[in-house]
């Protein structure tokens, strides 16, 4: 009967405009989530490399560096003044092998090379590897090779010359000699290949190898960089094509554009979350203004009802439960929704990329956001009933 | 359950309004159950308020109310279970009809049966207007409804303000008779104020406000 009493005061236009419009927000906040959590693996085996937005940079090659070398070097003027410049959070220098000669051999390929050898602080290595360390009178060096050689090595050079074509695996099996000579010394280790670098150009070895061979075979020469590593507080700056064109610096375009490119991508999830949850907080705020008017408009009825000896639990439980389905059918079609779209893009999206298909986390972020609707909604609900019958 | 009140004054009536008054700003007045009160004054004394202040609709006044021998059941506890209000203004609900409007008291008490309310509308000349929306009654059938509702629950106290205002000798004859057994069964008491009819019931005591 009180049902009956109160359904008569309901303002059904506004309780399904109430319905529309979480449902539109939660649907728009769960598909934007879902497709960052499902790009978000493709997005960071892409960007994760120089912590997301940092590029290599080293001066331009002219004709002059042919006569003078040092033309190639960053001065430590350069660098302090690279390091001043606001949009730039932090450089790294390419460490690299001085005046001594690195000869690499393998008897069991049959061939030998002579090799220069770089090294860049750990944490901008894209490749995890146990075996990236080394110690002093440890025989044994690992070596990071650009990804880039060994796809030059096999689709050109054993292609065309009728060489055995070898994969990762096999290269990182094999063991090499290294030979170092300079300062009148010579030392031998044992070499091997840890991992392939997708993203930088060089023979790298651990940076504590390089030093001690540095100290043990260079001349103590001043070991200017050619190379620097540089993290930007935010790749998108202007002021950064300007700062590198206007010193005559080149970094890889493709990376940094890429890094842009992320960086656009996570701005545009960031600001479709932010207006779903804009969405969402504005229904939230029409149910309440609703609740008010039908409240407010039927204070009377409410009043009466608790003279007659109904508890304010029994008085709001209508209400309460009435908004509680109505914002649990809302979140049921958002989530049909977004299961339904998701099911349409990830079938391209497998043919592209290895791709899981667990509906695990949506289901629980369906949860989490019914679940504090829900208890949002009733303390709200039933505060309000209190305060308009008790004040 | 008994009534004492103590001290009480309306926050929104001055002193020489309810000079002479036996119940406002007396040190101590106490309803027995089972007697028959009667609260006479004019309009604009504060009839209605003391029985507000007692049901607990309304707080505006200063003193204490005590419900000897309920003293920590809450107020709905006590709605339900010891003190049942015609209210002056009936507080009906309009978009519900003659008979719903009854059953929502019921239905929280489950004092009647429904056939004892069929027989208390047939007695009063309602049952054409059972099915009928309460906001197209006449006064007097609502107020016959209002009556009929707060006797469908227990109580010590039946609270009636000036519950016969709208009624022809008739129906306020049938009334008293229904009234006088409920109070019977219930071995209950009433508080009622009144401009006249002062010869309805039998009194225990007559108050001036």
């Amino acid at each position: 009967m009180i049902w009956k009493l109160q359904k008569k005061t309901l303002l059904p236009l506004q309780i399904f405009g109430y319905g529309i419009t979480l449902c539109i927000g939660i649907t728009i906040a769960l598909i934007t989530l879902t497709i960052y959590t499902d790009l978000k693996p493709i997005l960071q085996s892409e960007s994760n490399v120089f912590n997301d937005n940092a590029v290599i940079v080293n001066k331009k090659i002219s004709i002059l560096s042919n006569i003078n070398k040092d033309k190639i070097y960053f001065t430590e003027e350069e660098l302090r003044d690279f390091e001043d410049q606001d949009f730039v959070k932090e450089i790294a220098k390419f460490n690299k092998a001085t005046n001594f000669k690195i000869f690499l051999s393998s008897d069991i390929f049959n061939i030998g090379s002579e090799l220069f050898f770089e090294s860049i602080p750990d944490k901008y290595l894209d490749i995890e590897s146990d075996d990236w360390k080394w110690e002093k009178g440890s025989d044994f060096v690992p070596i990071m090779m650009p990804e880039d050689y060994l796809k030059l090595y096999n689709l050109g050079f054993a292609e065309s010359q009728g060489m055995p074509l070898l994969s990762e695996k096999v290269i990182s099996k094999a063991k090499f000699d290294v030979h170092l000579s300079g300062s009148n010394k010579r030392q031998s280790f044992k070499g091997g290949i840890v991992g392939f670098s997708s993203k930088i150009n060089s023979i790298l070895v651990p940076e504590e190898f390089l030093n001690w061979a540095n100290k043990e075979f260079g001349n103590h020469k001043e070991n200017n960089p050619s190379r620097i590593l540089v993290e930007f507080t935010n790749p998108n700056d202007e002021r950064i094509i300007e700062f590198l064109k206007e010193h005559n610096y080149e970094v890889n375009k493709e990376k940094m554009e890429k890094n842009k490119l992320i960086f656009f991508f996570k701005m545009a999830f960031v600001f479709v979350f932010v207006i779903a949850v804009i969405i969402i907080l504005l229904s939230i705020t029409l149910i309440l203004l609703s609740i008010n008017l039908i409240f407010q408009k039927n204070r009377e009825v409410l009043i009466n009802l608790y003279f007659l000896g109904y508890q304010i639990k029994q008085i709001s439980y209508y209400y309460k439960l009435l908004i509680s389905i109505v914002t649990l059918f809302s979140i049921f079609i958002s989530l049909m929704l977004t299961l339904m779209i998701r099911r349409m893009y990830s079938e391209k999206l497998v043919s592209y990329f290895d791709f899981e298909m667990s509906n695990t986390f949506i289901y629980t972020n369906v949860m989490i956001i019914s679940v504090l609707l829900l208890i949002l909604l009733n303390i709200l609900i039933e505060r309000k009933i209190r305060n308009l019958i008790l004040r | 359950m008994h009534v004492r009140v103590q001290n009480i004054k309306p926050k929104y009536m001055s002193e020489s309004e309810i000079s002479g008054s036996d119940i406002y700003l007396q040190n101590q007045i106490v309803f027995e159950k089972r007697k028959k009160y009667l609260l006479k004054a004019n309009s604009g004394h504060g009839k209605s308020s003391i029985l507000n202040f007692i049901y607990d609709c309304n707080k505006n006044y200063t003193g204490k109310i005590i419900f000897e021998g309920n003293e920590d059941d809450s107020i709905i506890s006590v709605r339900i279970k010891k003190l049942s209000y015609v209210f002056q203004d009936f507080k009906l609900f309009p978009k519900l009809t003659l008979w719903e409007n009854i059953k929502i008291k019921n239905n929280l008490t489950n004092f009647k049966t429904d056939q004892e309310i069929l027989n208390l509308i047939d007695k009063l000349g309602l049952s054409e207007k059972k099915d009928q929306l309460v906001e197209t009654l006449s006064l007097g059938q609502k107020q016959r409804t209002a009556i009929i509702r707060s006797l469908c629950q227990p109580f010590d106290f039946l609270l009636l303000d000036e519950p016969f205002s709208h009624l022809d000798e008739r129906n306020i004859e049938i009334l008293t008779t229904i009234i006088d057994k409920e109070l019977e069964d219930q071995n209950a008491g009433f508080i009622m104020t009144t401009l006249n009819n002062e010869y309805l019931f039998k009194y225990d005591k007559i108050l001036n406000l």
